[in-house]
């Protein structure tokens, strides 16, 4: 292999590296490729509750129903993920009635859609089977 | 030449690349298609759902569109299936590592960022520079080496850096918390559900994960192939029992952790040829 080949590897080689190991260390998951690999990185509490977040929507004709990941184009995690927005700014949930008008354009519009966290209580590391829904934000079509 | 930059090129057989070529590229219509379709449903996201990361917004990008998403979409299995053939490795390549990369900044910018592609993109990157490689070719290069050595170094690096941020976000409690517990009550299925109501199994296994991980570079030390391919094996058993348990697979980490095997062995068109030529009668020489 020719010196400027070799050289030209060993350089990016490294900075891949560190730049990977900084983001390990200091980073967070918006320095994607290069962030911690924090997939189940945080620790649960045996006996705090696990929660577990759904949209229950409401359309223009009153059927209420679960808002799945196929209705909205949206991951749960992805909405886990901007929860604190739409505690914030609960208006932003209706980018998601508007996602849900795109993907299906010949069903009635959503007038409602409530954020919900399930939480399951915990014992010991083990479900009691008890369980308690929070509201954690609310849109109306205005 | 230091030691270490003798590791990192160590001649591996260009056969060897282009099998892993071949694989990894056929892998990204079955990724945009079957394993992870969900990206192409940003399309239909409104903008103010769009929460940029950090190299989006050096590169000034802007809230994909339906257009981009879907453009984005189609040149993108229509690159990756004719770079599968190894044609223009390094132009086709480097096109094809592009297009994934927007690919990966329209998947991971909408709240949720995945970590089982690191290895992945690595290799996208690496394999273009080893230029022309074809199928059974069994001469090494040092390029096919380097390319080889650092896609086994992301898919190690992953598990490595896995327990790290682990201490870093959860502590050394991590080991006797609930992390999977919460995990099955959010994922489980039926293969799952049981491991709930088994004291400490869990926390048990939490242990075994961590285990795996600090453990994973002694890949690298291991002098026999038999051994080496044993670690990959327990690898492939971990995600295995992963999606068992709670139906998430690193698809494209496992697909990267074939850059440990010798790929080359497996031929399969060459393998179909000599079927079918042991089939085929040969004709029989005419009598006066």
């Amino acid at each position: 292999m020719k010196r400027v080949g070799r050289g030209l590897r060993l350089a990016a080689t490294g900075l891949v590296g560190a730049a990977v190991l900084a983001g390990s260390v200091a980073g967070g998951d918006q320095h994607f490729p290069f962030g911690p690999f924090r997939m189940y990185a945080t620790t649960d509490r045996v006996d705090a509750p696990v929660s577990s977040t759904r949209l229950d929507a409401m359309d223009a004709t009153g059927r209420t129903f679960v808002l799945s990941e196929h209705l909205s184009g949206l991951r749960r995690a992805e909405i886990e993920g901007q929860l604190h927005r739409f505690r914030a700014e609960p208006s932003l949930l209706g980018a998601v009635a508007e996602a849900y008008r795109r993907r299906q354009p010949r069903d009635p519009p959503l007038d409602r859609i409530t954020v919900i966290a399930r939480r399951y209580a915990l014992r010991d590391g083990r479900p009691t089977g008890a369980y308690e829904d929070r509201v954690v934000a609310t849109w109306r079509r205005g | 030449m230091t030691a270490a930059e003798r590791w990192l090129f160590t001649p591996a057989p260009l056969a060897r690349v282009a099998a892993l070529r071949t694989v990894v590229y056929l892998f990204i219509p079955v990724d945009l298609l079957l394993t992870t379709a969900w990206v192409t449903e940003h399309k239909d996201v409104p903008r103010s759902l769009y929460t940029p990361l950090v190299i989006g917004r050096l590169l000034h990008q802007p809230a994909p569109t339906h257009g981009l998403v879907v453009g984005v979409l189609v040149a993108l299995l229509a690159c990756s299936v004719l770079a599968a053939g190894g044609r223009w490795p390094r132009l086709l390549g480097t096109v094809v590592f592009g297009l994934y990369a927007e690919w990966m900044l329209i998947a991971m910018s909408y709240g949720k960022v995945d970590h089982d592609r690191f290895a992945f993109l690595v290799a996208l990157a690496a394999l273009p520079a080893v230029g022309r490689a074809r199928h059974g070719d069994t001469r090494r290069s040092e390029a096919a080496g380097w390319a080889l050595r650092v896609i086994q170094i992301a898919v190690v690096a992953t598990y490595f850096l896995a327990s790290m941020a682990k201490l870093r976000f959860g502590g050394i409690e991590w080991l006797n918390g609930a992390t999977l517990t919460r995990a099955v009550l959010r994922r489980g299925s039926v293969l799952s559900d049981w491991t709930l109501h088994v004291p400490y199994l869990l926390v048990a296994f939490q242990y075994v994960i961590v285990a795996m991980e600090l453990s994973s570079p002694v890949v690298f030390c291991v002098r026999s192939n038999r051994v080496r391919y044993v670690i990959v094996a327990g690898w492939y058993a971990f995600h295995l029992m992963t999606f068992a348990a709670i139906t998430i697979v690193f698809l494209p980490h496992c697909v990267a952790i074939l850059a440990f095997l010798p790929m080359e062995r497996l031929r399969p068109v060459t393998m179909v040829r000599r079927r079918l030529a042991v089939r085929t009668p040969q004709p029989v020489m005419a009598g006066p």
